[in-house]
């Protein structure tokens, strides 16, 4: 009955996104056109919980649940379990695009009328697109030849939490860009006598979009850092390109729309970077999706499909780039602006963003280029990224601390060294009180927390200042980026890694903690055997500060280990340790890391986010003070 | 600005959507991964053979005729999944197929090998994987192809499925002329 009823909700998401795309194009609002977003919306909610629902009752006929799940797996992950697999994640990804689709609607007026409407078209093929997708190639509601009492069970490794809300929250990163997408289309495309300010409307969708992917990829990262027992965060695999790379446009396109929302300047190159930000972020889908790539993330894999998002891609990007090509030239406008002023400082981060996505995109691609064009396989890995990104970086974060404090169009040099010399003290004090505990020398290192003290003594001090001109979000999400640099720079310049073998009762020392191995016992978890190993961990005074538990689960349903990392955490360091092969004659592998600031990186990006939430809200007001 | 710079993205898109297409359409598989060892002679080892009592020495073995050499494990399920197309090769394709026994049980594998049929025709023992070291292998199962010169033609990673079966089998053909 489910899966009946799930077939039916697909086929009327698509029959009301056909019905948004025909009614939109003729330029008239007609009641029709709310009836198809909210039936879009209506369907596409339907479907979504028809399979959450399957998961959650272990429908074993329905395949998707089959090949997913198991009865023994807990609720929270049975839930998880319903975009943890292709298929179902295709549905959420089609429920995010509607929620945006009905918030388009919303702020629809007689004045921009035509704006709106065009946007809806866009939309809808988008939508149209996706959905035919899932039908064709990955019908999350296709049921089982025969009775199936048992599922196959869900990869362990995707049983966290951290990992059960990452997607999401992705996905209304990517689909944000969407919206982004379709106002560009809607502005190249209409005749723009009426001077609407498409720019008010885009920025909302573009920070929201920017914010959550800012939290998704950091909740990506939590994961890796917890679950895959590396001990580190972030490892430049192609799939976390994949999310990195339209969050540096996203980046690029909400600093630019503050020009262009100030001095109407640069709208041809923010007409450009929503476009290319949203492709991106589809190609994200396509290259983690087709298997063209190989990488740790990859989980479905399907070169059919791939073909159908490649062609997919390539109808939006010619249709959307040739309308750029031809009609950008009515956006182009000839402000030039000083070096020496925000909208100057702006658009030197613009630049660097881009050269940073440039050089990652080529990283990430280049090895299939050189497949393509000489057969030979190559592979570009950490060396290649730190090397490049790093130095790209620096400028960019400088310019941030500074960028702010400046007035638009031209601002006094001798009156920006007023404002900015406090800062530079703080930074001094706080960089030789950081040296003065940690003893530790390094050029990235001193770099790294110079720039990251930078940021957080600006930022402080505007909040101080109270400013009016100063714009809270704006400072909030700074001020969190001050404390992500931070942790970076920390847990990857004095990271401490250890591996060796011990015997129970060994004892080891890390930096300046005793490591002592006490015991291994088996335990059961609700779907898994794990070893679990203890150890106790004392300070330089032989006090105990914590006892480290890491494990070795094995799943019999999936057959399939898998590592949990045990680690201490508090403000100043993370020790991590990983339970590695071994049996008690000969020892086991155990792998420790210290690993300084961690946390901050985490509080960071939790401020990062906030900050986001906040300036949401008010470039929201921003478009109902002006309705155009 | 000049008008002719606004259709350079649309130039690199299809530049990147070809390159993408053409990939996706050719048979590639991105796990198949080159070996330093290919176009190399097959690296020698002496060691111990399964159901023989003489040791089993490399140089008096490669390099008279085409062998196929699949490292396996009765441990590993993959190599289980495997084994019906190792049998085939020499079954139905006449080939000789060296079985190296990586880290593993010698009265495993002679019930392993009852069970499920033996296609090979030695099976030296890698008690310790020093062997597969010296092959460059990083994962059983893993399987190669040396010509009758004993040099070592291709390397395969992973299990040998109907997919690249046939695509191992056209390789062999090829050298074989």
């Amino acid at each position: 009955m489910t899966p009946l009823l799930g077939n039916f909700s697909l086929w009327l998401s698509l029959f009301f996104a056909t019905l948004q795309f025909v009614v939109s194009r003729r330029y008239q609002k007609s009641k029709i056109i709310n009836i198809s977003v909210l039936g879009l919306l209506v369907s596409s909610l339907l479907s979504f919980f028809l399979l959450m629902y399957s998961h959650i009752v272990s429908d074993f006929n329905v395949l998707n649940v089959f090949q997913n799940s198991h009865s023994t797996k807990p609720l929270l992950y049975k839930i998880s379990g319903v975009w943890g697999n292709h298929e179902g994640s295709m549905l959420l990804w089609i429920l995010v695009l509607t929620l945006f689709n009905y918030f388009i609607i919303k702020l629809y007026n007689k004045k921009n009328s035509i704006f709106i409407l065009k946007t809806l078209e866009t939309q809808a093929f988008i939508t149209i697109g996706f959905v035919l997708f899932t039908i064709l190639t990955s019908n999350p509601f296709r049921t089982t030849s025969h009775l199936q009492t048992e599922g196959l069970g869900f990869n362990p490794i995707l049983q966290d939490p951290a990992l059960a809300i990452h997607p999401p929250l992705l996905y209304i990163g990517y689909v944000g860009f969407s919206a982004a997408f379709s106002m560009s289309v809607a502005t190249l495309s209409i005749d723009n006598n009426e001077k609407i300010s498409w720019y008010i409307y885009m920025k909302p969708f573009v920070v929201a979009a920017w914010t959550f992917l800012t939290a998704g990829i950091a909740l990506g990262s939590v994961w890796a850092y917890y679950e895959l027992g590396w001990g580190g965060w972030w490892f430049w695999d192609p799939v976390e390109n994949a999310s990195f790379m339209p969050w540096l446009l996203g980046t690029a396109l909400l600093h630019s729309l503050i020009i262009v929302e100030k001095r109407k300047s640069l709208q041809t190159w923010v007409l450009l970077l929503a476009i290319l930000t949203f492709l991106l972020s589809v190609m994200g889908t396509f290259l983690v999706r087709s298997g063209i790539l190989t990488s740790v993330h990859t989980f479905a894999l399907d070169p059919s499909r791939g073909l159908y998002i490649l062609l997919f891609i390539f109808l939006i990007g010619v249709y959307s780039l040739t309308l750029f090509g031809s009609n950008a030239k009515r956006y182009f406008n000839n402000n030039y602006f000083s070096f020496f002023s925000r909208e100057g400082s702006i658009l030197v981060n613009n630049i660097l963003m881009i050269v940073v996505c440039a050089t990652v995109f080529l990283g990430t691609i280049y090895p299939l280029i050189v497949e393509a064009f000489t057969n030979d396989k190559i592979s570009v890995g950490e060396p290649y990224y730190n090397s490049t990104v790093i130095p790209i970086m620096i400028p960019a974060i400088l310019v941030m601390g500074i960028g702010p404090m400046l007035s638009w169009k031209h601002e006094n040099k001798i009156k920006i060294f007023e404002k900015i010399f406090p800062s530079i003290c703080l930074t001094l004090i706080m960089t030789i009180f950081i040296f003065f505990i940690y003893q530790s020398f390094s050029l990235i290192g001193i770099a790294g927390i110079i720039l990251s003290f930078w940021i957080i003594s600006n930022n402080l001090i505007m909040l101080i200042k109270k400013n009016q001109k100063y714009h809270i979000g704006m400072i909030i999400a700074h001020f969190g980026v001050g404390l992500l640099i931070l942790g970076i720079t920390a847990s990857s310049v004095w990271q401490e890694e250890k591996i060796i073998r011990m015997k129970i009762n060994e004892k080891t020392k890390i930096e300046k903690y005793s490591v002592i191995f006490d015991n291994i016992e088996e335990i059961k978890g609700p779907n898994y055997v794990a070893l679990r190993a203890n150890f106790i961990v004392q300070d330089a005074n032989k006090d105990i500060i914590t006892r480290l538990k890491p494990e070795n689960r094995f799943y019999p349903i999936e057959n399939n280990f898998t590592t949990e990392a045990s680690i201490h955490s508090n403000l100043f360091r993370d020790l991590y340790i990983v339970l590695g092969s071994g049996n008690s004659n000969d020892g086991w592998i155990i792998k420790m890391y210290y690993n300084p600031l961690v946390i901050w990186i985490w509080i960071g990006a939790i401020i990062i986010f906030i900050g986001g939430i906040a300036s949401m809200n008010i470039n929201l007001r921003k478009i109902k003070v002006f309705p155009q | 600005m000049k008008k002719q710079l606004l259709i350079i993205p649309t130039l690199i898109f299809l530049f990147i959507f070809i390159t993408f297409f053409y990939l996706l359409l050719i048979d590639r598989n991105p796990t198949d991964i080159p070996s330093n060892l290919l176009n190399k002679n097959v690296p020698e080892f002496e060691t111990e053979s399964l159901f023989k009592k003489e040791k089993f020495i490399s140089s008096e073995e490669f390099g008279e005729e085409i062998i196929l050499v699949n490292f396996f494990a009765t441990w590993c399920k993959p190599c289980r999944d495997e084994h019906v197309y190792i049998k085939r090769f020499s079954d139905e394709k006449k080939i000789r197929v060296i079985g190296i026994n990586y880290k593993d049980n010698n009265k495993k594998t002679i019930q392993w090998l009852k069970n499920l049929g033996d296609p090979y025709s030695d099976v030296p023992i890698d008690k310790n994987g020093r062997i597969a070291i010296d092959w460059g292998v990083y994962g059983i199962p893993e399987t190669f192809v040396v010509n009758k010169k004993g040099i070592i033609k291709y390397r395969h990673v992973g299990p040998v499925n109907k997919k690249n079966f046939k695509k191992l089998n056209s390789l062999i053909e090829k050298i074989k002329q």
